[in-house]
């Protein structure tokens, strides 16, 4: 800090104190942020067995006894719900008005989860087994009963569309709406700026599209984005582009322009503009030479002797 | 740890693999669809729509837009013609062939008396697809090897087969049994007018193909898929 430590005073002292710790040493808000102890020591099982050496749990002695006694409650439910459709079909053939569980918006629990949850390790094959258990499981149709059972077991996916960050949209001196966005596709980068203007007018690189792409599917892609959501001579364009070929300047322009025109849409057209597959950038690249190889694919052409 | 039991599953059906995770969906390009309302819906589709929402999607190719002339059918049918990558020559033979095509039969238009003029077809794209269907093989041919010899056996093919050799078969004929003088896009609109009247080579072809199926009947039972 340049200073020198054989004449540090207390003012001294209290001047770094405010400077480094602006609330004070005391201050609530100062406290060290420390995780959960659950985050920080791992789950482990507590002692299994009482004083005399007798374990606690009937299915101890299988080794794991958290994954079998799981197994075994899940036959059980199985075994009932199997009972049920016996009894409900001796009575007499009755309309499936009882719809299974819906399993869209989520997925099974991952093994290394799994293992989380029971605390104890699990081989592939047991894993395997659980998930055909609880399949099957499923498809009797009486397992309505049995869904806090199975959503304990079950991760929920989140919505992809609330991973896209929609910009603000930007006003500009006259008033006209604008927003900006960059765009990549292979080694292609380009910015867009699209403004809220009713000329449809695009140009790039100080060009017109039309001069700047002769060719008729660079346009085509240009104008996806603004056909897909009936906007075709709303806005007005300034495009830079550089890198790649006509192709790929192509598609870096437009995801640009979809990533611009985000600002301008409601939710349910965000979604279905990523659903339209606007809105991923595309990850194909070339791919690379290997050694041994003439290409990335082509090999040497084989010769006998 | 190896891949998870969702990427385990998918892994068993990859033959080759992409820059893409397989848990991206393919995207739909049609803007139609997205506009439909909650009633006009089966179960499936809001199933999928539900699945659609929660799963990440591919980038759409290059050649996709939500245009109207956009055609699967047709891209692939560019792409088929394609050499060397020279997306612009073939895209451009193909729309100067629709031309000739659409020339053509407004020619016949005009000649044909009044009675036969309306069964002209004059939309391009039409005889296109009429011309392909009627040139798709219903049964195919695969070569399975028993007790040491190599036999033709008939074999049903899939919709995706059956529209690739369609479209081979009319490409090399245009390609190989044409005059060094004519241009492709002439051979190819004379090819088609001829399988949208069930007549030509490439028709032929595919009667070949069916009777030899026919004849290699006996050894059907060799396939066991």
């Amino acid at each position: 800090m340049g200073e020198d430590p054989e004449t540090f005073t207390q003012q001294d002292i209290d001047r770094s104190i405010a400077y480094l710790f602006p609330s004070g040493l005391f201050d609530k808000r100062a406290r060290p942020l420390m995780k959960h102890p659950d985050e920080i020591f791992p789950k482990q099982q507590a002692v299994q067995w009482g004083a005399d050496g007798r374990p606690f749990h009937f299915l101890f002695y299988t080794g794991k006894q958290s994954y079998y006694s799981l197994m075994h409650d899940t036959v059980a439910k199985v075994l009932a719900a199997e009972k049920q459709q016996v009894l409900l079909l001796s009575e007499g053939p009755v309309p499936q008005d009882t719809k299974p569980i819906s399993l869209v918006g989520s997925r099974w629990l991952l093994k290394e989860e799994l293992e989380e949850l029971l605390v104890e390790t699990i081989s592939d094959h047991d894993y395997a087994r659980f998930i055909q258990l609880m399949e099957r499981l499923l498809s009797l149709p009486n397992c309505l009963s049995e869904k806090d059972f199975v959503q304990r077991y079950r991760k929920q996916l989140e919505i992809q569309s609330s991973k896209q960050q929609v910009a603000p949209l930007q006003y500009d001196e006259n008033g006209v709406a604008y927003s900006t966005a960059d765009g990549r596709r292979k080694t292609a980068t380009c910015t867009v700026l699209l403004r809220d203007c009713g000329s449809g007018s695009i140009s790039i690189n100080g060009r017109d599209y039309l001069h700047y792409f002769p060719v008729l599917q660079d346009r085509e892609q240009l104008m996806f984005p603004f056909h897909f959501l009936d906007m075709l001579g709303r806005f007005d364009g300034q495009c830079t582009v550089g890198g790649g070929g006509r192709s790929s300047q192509a598609g870096a322009l437009r995801l640009a322009i979809s990533r611009a025109m985000l600002s301008f849409l409601s939710e349910g057209q965000v979604e279905s503009m990523r659903q339209a597959g606007l809105l991923t950038p595309d990850p194909r690249v070339k791919e690379r030479k290997k050694p041994g190889q003439e290409g990335a694919r082509r090999k040497f052409t084989w010769k006998k002797r | 740890v190896s891949a998870s039991s969702i990427g385990r599953l998918v892994m068993l059906f990859l033959v080759r693999w992409s820059r893409y995770n397989p848990y991206y969906l393919e995207p739909e390009p049609r803007k139609e669809l997205y506009n439909m309302p909650e009633t006009e819906l089966t179960t499936e589709q809001k199933e999928e729509r539900e699945l659609k929402a929660v799963r990440p999607i591919k980038a759409t190719t290059n050649s996709t837009t939500s245009s109207v002339f956009n055609d699967p059918v047709l891209s692939k049918f560019v792409n088929m013609m394609m050499r060397d990558g020279e997306k612009i020559l073939a895209r451009g033979i193909l729309t100067q062939t629709l031309e000739s095509l659409k020339r053509k039969q407004v020619e016949k238009y005009h000649k044909a008396p009044q009675g036969k003029k309306a069964e002209i077809e004059c939309n391009p794209y039409a005889i296109f697809h009429q011309a392909l269907e009627n040139c798709m093989p219903v049964i195919g041919l695969a070569s399975i090897q028993k007790g040491g010899k190599f036999y033709q056996v008939p074999v049903p093919l899939t919709d995706n087969r059956r529209r690739f050799l369609a479209m081979k078969w009319m490409i090399t004929e245009c390609r190989d049994n044409k005059n060094r003088r004519t241009l492709m896009y002439e051979k190819l609109s004379q090819e088609l007018l001829a399988a949208y009247s069930k007549e030509g080579n490439v028709i032929k072809r595919k009667h070949e193909l069916h009777k030899m199926a026919e004849s290699n009947r006996a050894y059907a039972h060799y396939r066991w898929w």
